[in-house]
C-alpha cells in the first residue's frame, strides 16, 4: 500500500471520517508546507508516547500525576466521578469546580462486555478509602456523581454508590438540569454549572 | 387533522407520485394488490414511523431503490410538514418537522392524529399478549408525552439487567440496573393502568354499538401491583405502589432469573384482557370468541384509539380504513360506519375493492383509482 493510502486508511478509522474526508484530508496536507506535516507527526509521536493516565485520578496526563491533581488550590477532598477523561474538561471549563476529578474510564453495559471490573472502581475505592497508603488527599469528604443522565450512566451511578455507602461521605449527584441521555461532552457551561449548584444527595435505597 | 398533500418516491410499488387530498377525504377504489392497503401504510408511516402492517424499514422501500422518502402536509388544530426517508443500504432513518431534523423520532410522533383499520386488527385481539401490549403502545406514545421516554428507557435497563444476569456478575452488578428498571417500568405499568381505566367504558359501549347488543369488556392485568384504580383515593399513589411491587417481585424472583438469565417480573408481561359475554358468563374472546366477536372487539379497540386522539390531542382524527370491513356482515359495517359518522365530522380515506363497497356517507367521497400503484385522482 502506498503510504498516501495507509495515512487515508489510518484518518478512515477516526470517528465520523468517511473515505471521501480521509482522502482530502491527506491531500490538503500533502499541498502545505512540509514543516507543518511534520510537526504533526511530532505532536501525533509524542501523545503516543508521552500521554498516560494519571496515577490517582485516571485522566490523560503528560506526567505519572496529572495537573489537576498536583493542583494545591484544588479541594482534593471533593471528588467528582465522570464516565470519561474528555468530561473533566467540560467540566472544568464550567469554571464552578474547584474540586478533582476521577475517570471510570466507561460505564456499566453488560450488553457490550463492559462490568464493573472493567471500570477504574478500585482507584475510586483506594482513593476514598483512608486507611490506603500514599493517598495523600485520603479521606474524601464529598463523590459527585457526574456519570451521564442515560440508563447506563444512572446505572453506573447506583453501583458505585452502593460500594461507597459504607464510607463517612457525602454522595451526590448532578441536578438532572442535563437532558437524559445527553453526554456532558455536549451540555454547555451554564448548565453544567447549574446542575453542579442543584446537586443533590442520591436517596438510599 | 387533515392530510393535504402527500408526496411520494419509492415507497413500496407506489413509485413517485404527488396528491392532494380533499378535506373530506377520498375512497380508493381498486383491485387486491394494487397498492392499496400500501398508500394506506405510507400516510399512517408519517403518524408513527412505523408500518402498520409490522413489516420492518427496509421492506418498505421499491426493490429496485436503495432509499424511500414520504412527505404530508397536514392541516388543522397543529399544521405542520412531516417527513421521512429511509436508506437501506446505510441502514438509516430522517425524520423532519417543517423542515427540521427531529433529533429524536419521539418528537415528531403523532402528528397527523391518524388511527388505521385493517382487517388484520382481528389479530390485536386472537394473538398473543405481545400484540395487545403493541396495541397499548402505540397508543400512548402517540398520545400521551412522557410515554416513549420512559418505555425505551424501561426496555434498555431490562436488555441490560438480563445481560448482567448472564454474564454472571454478581448480585450488586444486577441491581444497579434495578434502579432505572424499576423507576421507568411503573411509570409504564400505571400509564397502560390510566389509560384502560378511562376507556374501559368507551370500549364496551363501542362493542355494544357494532355488534348490535353484545357485551365485552377491556381489563388491565398487570405484572406489577399497581395500586388501586386511580380514580379512588388510594392510600398508596400508584406510581410508588408499582416500583414497591416491582422491587419486591425483583427480590423474589432472583433464583429464578439468574437460572433463566432473564428478568420474570415487570410490564413485559402485562395483559390487556379483553373479554366477552356468552351463555351469561364472561369469557376471553381471545380463545373462545367467534371470528364476529373478536372483529368486533378489534374495531372497537381502534374506535378507542380515536376517540383517544379525540381527547387527548383535541384534533379530529384522520380515519384510515383499509377495506376494514370486509369481513363483517353487512348489519354490522353498516352500524360501525354510522357510529363514526356520530363521533366526528373528520377525513376519511378509505380502500375498497369494488365501487358498490363504499356505504353511507363515504358515498359522497370523492373516488380514486389505483392500478399498480398508480394513483388517478
Ligand atoms: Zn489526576
Amino acid at each position: 500500500m502506498s503510504s498516501i493510502d495507509s495515512l487515508a486508511q489510518e484518518f478512515g478509522r477516526l470517528p465520523g471520517i468517511g473515505t471521501k474526508t480521509s482522502a482530502r484530508l491527506v491531500y490538503h496536507l500533502l499541498k502545505g508546507p512540509k514543516v507543518d506535516l511534520h510537526r504533526l507527526a511530532t505532536a501525533l509521536s509524542d501523545v503516543a508516547d508521552r500521554v498516560r493516565p494519571c496515577r490517582v485520578c485516571g485522566s490523560y496526563s503528560d506526567d505519572e500525576v496529572c495537573g489537576v491533581c498536583r493542583d494545591p488550590s484544588r479541594n482534593a477532598k471533593v471528588i467528582c466521578v465522570v464516565e470519561e477523561a474528555y468530561e473533566v474538561g467540560a467540566i472544568d471549563r464550567s469554571g464552578m469546580y474547584r474540586g478533582v476529578f476521577h475517570v471510570l474510564g466507561g460505564r456499566l453495559s453488560p450488553l457490550d462486555g463492559v462490568g464493573p471490573e472493567k471500570l477504574n472502581i478500585d482507584g475510586l475505592m483506594s482513593r476514598v478509602g483512608a486507611e490506603e497508603a500514599g493517598a495523600q488527599e485520603a479521606g474524601a469528604e464529598e463523590v459527585i456523581l457526574a456519570t451521564n443522565a442515560s440508563v447506563e450512566g444512572e446505572a453506573t451511578a447506583v453501583y458505585v454508590e452502593n460500594l461507597l455507602r459504607p464510607f463517612p461521605l457525602r454522595i451526590t449527584r448532578l441536578a438532572r438540569g442535563i437532558p437524559m441521555g445527553s453526554d456532558l461532552e455536549y451540555v454547555d457551561g451554564t448548565t453544567i454549572a447549574e446542575a453542579l449548584a442543584g446537586r443533590r444527595e442520591m436517596a438510599r435505597p | 387533522m387533515v392530510l393535504r398533500e402527500l408526496e411520494l418516491r419509492h415507497f413500496r410499488n407506489l413509485g413517485v407520485q404527488e396528491l392532494r387530498f380533499p378535506p373530506e377525504g377520498v375512497a380508493v377504489v381498486g383491485d387486491n394488490a394494487q397498492g392499496k392497503s400500501n398508500l394506506l401504510e405510507a400516510i399512517y408511516y408519517l403518524e408513527s414511523f412505523r408500518s402498520f402492517r409490522g413489516a420492518g424499514d427496509g421492506q418498505l422501500g421499491a426493490f429496485s431503490e436503495d432509499v424511500f422518502h414520504l412527505r404530508a402536509a397536514v392541516s388543522g388544530e397543529r399544521p405542520a410538514t412531516v417527513s421521512a426517508g429511509f436508506d437501506r443500504k446505510l441502514r438509516k432513518k430522517k425524520v423532519t418537522v417543517d423542515g427540521n431534523d427531529a433529533s429524536r423520532i419521539a418528537d415528531a410522533l403523532g402528528r397527523l392524529g391518524a388511527v388505521a383499520f385493517s382487517p388484520a386488527d382481528a389479530g390485536l385481539v386472537s394473538g398473543g399478549p405481545g400484540r395487545r401490549r403493541r396495541f397499548l403502545d402505540v397508543v400512548l406514545s402517540l398520545n400521551r408525552p412522557g410515554y416513549v421516554k420512559a418505555l425505551q428507557e424501561y426496555r434498555r435497563a431490562l436488555v441490560q439487567r438480563n445481560a448482567a444476569l448472564r454474564a454472571g456478575s454478581g448480585r450488586a452488578a444486577v441491581r444497579a440496573w434495578e434502579g432505572p428498571l424499576v423507576t421507568q417500568g411503573g411509570a409504564v405499568a400505571v400509564l397502560r393502568q390510566e389509560w384502560v381505566a378511562a376507556w374501559a367504558d368507551a370500549f364496551a359501549a363501542y362493542y355494544r354499538a357494532v355488534s348490535g347488543n353484545g357485551a365485552a369488556a377491556m381489563e388491565y392485568r398487570p405484572n406489577l401491583g399497581v395500586g388501586a384504580d386511580p380514580a379512588d383515593d388510594a392510600s398508596d399513589p400508584p406510581p410508588e405502589a408499582a416500583r414497591e411491587s416491582f422491587r419486591r417481585k425483583l427480590d423474589d424472583g432472583w433464583d429464578d432469573d439468574v437460572r433463566r438469565g432473564s428478568t420474570g417480573a415487570g410490564p413485559h408481561r402485562d395483559e390487556l384482557r379483553i373479554t366477552v359475554e356468552s351463555g351469561g358468563r364472561r369469557v376471553p374472546v381471545r380463545t373462545y370468541g367467534s371470528g364476529g366477536q373478536r372483529r368486533t372487539a378489534a374495531l372497537a379497540l381502534r374506535l378507542v384509539e380515536a376517540a383517544t386522539i379525540r381527547r387527548q390531542r383535541a384534533a379530529e382524527p384522520i380515519l384510515l380504513l383499509d377495506d376494514a370491513f370486509a369481513e363483517l356482515d353487512p348489519g354490522r359495517s353498516e352500524r360501525v360506519m354510522s357510529l363514526m359518522e356520530e363521533e366526528g365530522r373528520g377525513q376519511v380515506i378509505l380502500t375498497v375493492p369494488k365501487e358498490s363497497d363504499v356505504r353511507l356517507r363515504s358515498m359522497s367521497l370523492a373516488r380514486w383509482r389505483i392500478r399498480a400503484g398508480a394513483i388517478e385522482a
